[in-house]
């Protein structure tokens, strides 16, 4: 635990001295910004059921795609590639406590960006909302919306964070982690689309599909509604990547 | 660090150890040791094996058979029990570039389980140590030479105070006066810690090291003093010898002493000529040769005899490999 501790601090501040990760932020803040202007111009110019929050945080696709990889990608690749992985492992310190910790840092960076991306609609309802009226910052759909992408980020990290422990290359950690992550994120859609239940040999997939299907589950978070089968999806989808990824820097020889 | 820990007979052991990578066998059957307090050189061509073994030694990498162990505590079965008694410094000492000298130590000390009152004053005199205080301690790694970098590796090695330094070519790449001060700080390392050092330059580690293990294509070939090995490789003797006399006249001289003596001519300079006179194991010639030339009327300009160093023994003792044809 007190390696754990040390690995953690390290990685944080190694994270805030990197180049790649203002580069990540300024990527996400401009894509999460372009993408709120144009939820709010949307709800400005349509009346629908859903706010330009709730807009706005169905993109998360598009930063979890793109910036997610970015933040992920050199945690292992590059010490690997340099040889101070090899270096790091020679003291007592656990692969468990360096993999952990990597993780751990990566994803409150993941967090503390989409923390971030509150001030887009908190400064909107503060400039051109009206008192009492609080579609403009919808404080239920944003908060419950960022607990989805808190929980769900659990799993993309550890995927992302896998994806960088089996390849010496940063820029093919990256593209790994997207494919994974696109095929994730459109599997439970995909699956949606296609008739399983008319195939009967493909019938024990209605069960497991309904378990994936992303946007569901982002839709009961920003409605409040909390089932736990998305928990333990994402909980065990954590602990089996990252337990594949500890396997996996461990067989590095 | 460990203080309580009981001194072991010794403090590296290699029993049997093999690596094989699919049907490459990288090393096989390799056994030596090291005492506690003892320097050893770990010698071998390029592709001999010596950094897969010592990053079996470290923990690593597993080896495929056979047992290491450090201090006592075996490397496979309990890796982070035998990492606290050990430092291992990587060929090529990779290091982080964005890290300062001292925030780096200071991080590898709180890694290495140093008590946390101590880490300020372990970090200081492992600067002090390795002359890195007032030229390096405060720049970037990325920014340092490859002497200051390599004497950050060393520093890394030493801050834990193990018992075990295992340092896979420290001197790689350095210019004669930082060799000249890795050396010192190693051999202060005489008594307090078991080093194990793989190193090309076979000078530096005659220089430095009490015993010498040399491997040749995974396979031991040599351990022990410099001394003992001479005498086993190299049993017999050579002297150089200037003179005017012809190789046929000196070579009379020397038959008349000992009849198995062979002379070779090594050079020839405006009529002094340079001869080569080997002499077999035990030669009783060896103690009368200059007083029996000059009696047979060979004029001597020049005798000397010849030292063998440490290249002439692994040079003898790499020729001795056994199983010449097992790798593919």
């Amino acid at each position: 635990m007190r390696h754990f501790r040390t690995l953690l601090a390290h990685e944080l501040r190694s994270a805030l001295l990197s180049w790649n990760t203002w580069a990540a932020a300024g990527l996400f803040l401009a894509l999460m910004g372009g993408i709120h202007f144009f939820a709010l111009l949307e709800s400005s110019r349509v009346a629908g059921d859903r706010t330009p929050n709730e807009i706005s945080l169905w993109f998360f696709w598009l930063p979890l795609l793109c910036v997610l990889p970015l933040l992920t990608m050199r945690s292992f690749a590059e010490e690997r590639r340099s040889g101070t992985l090899s270096a790091l492992l020679t003291t007592p310190a656990s692969t468990a406590a360096v993999v952990w910790a990597k993780f751990l840092s990566s994803w409150i960076i993941w967090v503390v960006f989409w923390l971030l991306f509150t001030l887009f609609p908190l400064l909107t309802q503060q400039r051109l909302g009206t008192p009492g009226d609080a579609r403009l910052s919808d404080p239920a759909a944003l908060w419950g919306g960022l607990c989805f992408i808190a929980v769900s980020g659990l799993m993309h990290v550890a995927i992302g964070i896998l994806c960088s422990c089996v390849t010496r290359s940063a820029a093919l950690a990256a593209l790994l982690a997207f494919i994974s992550l696109l095929a994730l994120t459109a599997a439970g859609g995909a699956l949606d689309s296609l008739p399983i239940e008319s195939w009967e040999w493909l019938g024990w997939l209605t069960e497991p599909a309904a378990h994936l299907r992303t946007f569901a589950h982002l839709q009961d978070f920003t409605s409040g509604i909390v089932d736990s089968r998305p928990l333990v999806l994402y909980g065990t989808g954590t602990l089996l990547c990252l337990g594949l990824a500890i396997l996996a820097v461990e067989g590095q020889e | 660090m460990n203080e309580a820990a009981p001194t072991p007979e010794a403090a590296v052991v290699a029993e049997r150890l093999t690596k094989r990578y699919g049907s490459l066998t990288a090393i096989e059957d390799l056994s030596f040791s090291v005492a506690p307090g003892e320097i050893v050189g770990f010698l071998g061509p390029n592709g001999a094996g010596k950094s897969t073994t010592m990053r079996i030694l470290s923990g690593t990498m597993s080896g495929t058979s056979g047992r290491a162990a450090i201090w006592g505590v075996s490397v496979a079965l309990d890796p982070s029990g035998a990492k606290h008694h050990m430092a291992y410094m990587p060929e090529n000492n990779p290091l982080p570039e964005d890290l300062r000298v001292e925030e780096y130590l200071t991080l590898r000390a709180r890694l290495k389980d140093v008590d946390p009152k101590r880490v300020g004053e372990r970090v200081d005199k492992v600067m002090e140590d390795c002359d890195l205080t007032r030229r390096a301690a405060g720049r970037l790694i990325g920014q340092l030479s490859k002497g200051f970098r390599q004497r950050v590796g060393i520093a890394d090695a030493l801050l834990a105070e193990p018992k075990v330094v295992i340092l896979d070519e420290p001197t790689i790449g350095l210019d004669p006066h930082q060799i000249l001060g890795i050396r010192d700080l190693i051999r202060s390392l005489r008594g307090k810690m078991a080093v194990l050092i793989s190193s090309h330059i076979l000078h530096e580690v005659e220089q430095v090291c009490d015993k010498v293990v040399i491997i040749n294509r995974g396979r031991l070939v040599a351990q022990g003093r410099t001394e003992d090995l001479r005498r086993e490789l190299l049993p017999g003797c050579s002297f150089t010898i200037v003179s005017r006399a012809t190789q046929a006249a000196l070579q009379a001289a020397c038959a008349g002493m000992d009849p198995a003596a062979v002379v070779s001519l090594t050079a020839s300079i405006e009529g002094q000529n340079t001869y080569r006179v080997s002499l077999p194991a035990g030669s009783a010639a060896r103690e009368v040769l200059a007083g029996g030339l000059i009696a047979a009327g060979i004029p001597l300009r020049e005798i000397a005899e010849e030292k063998f160093g440490l290249e002439d023994i692994f040079l003898a003792a790499t020729r001795r490999t056994p199983g010449e044809n097992r790798r593919p």
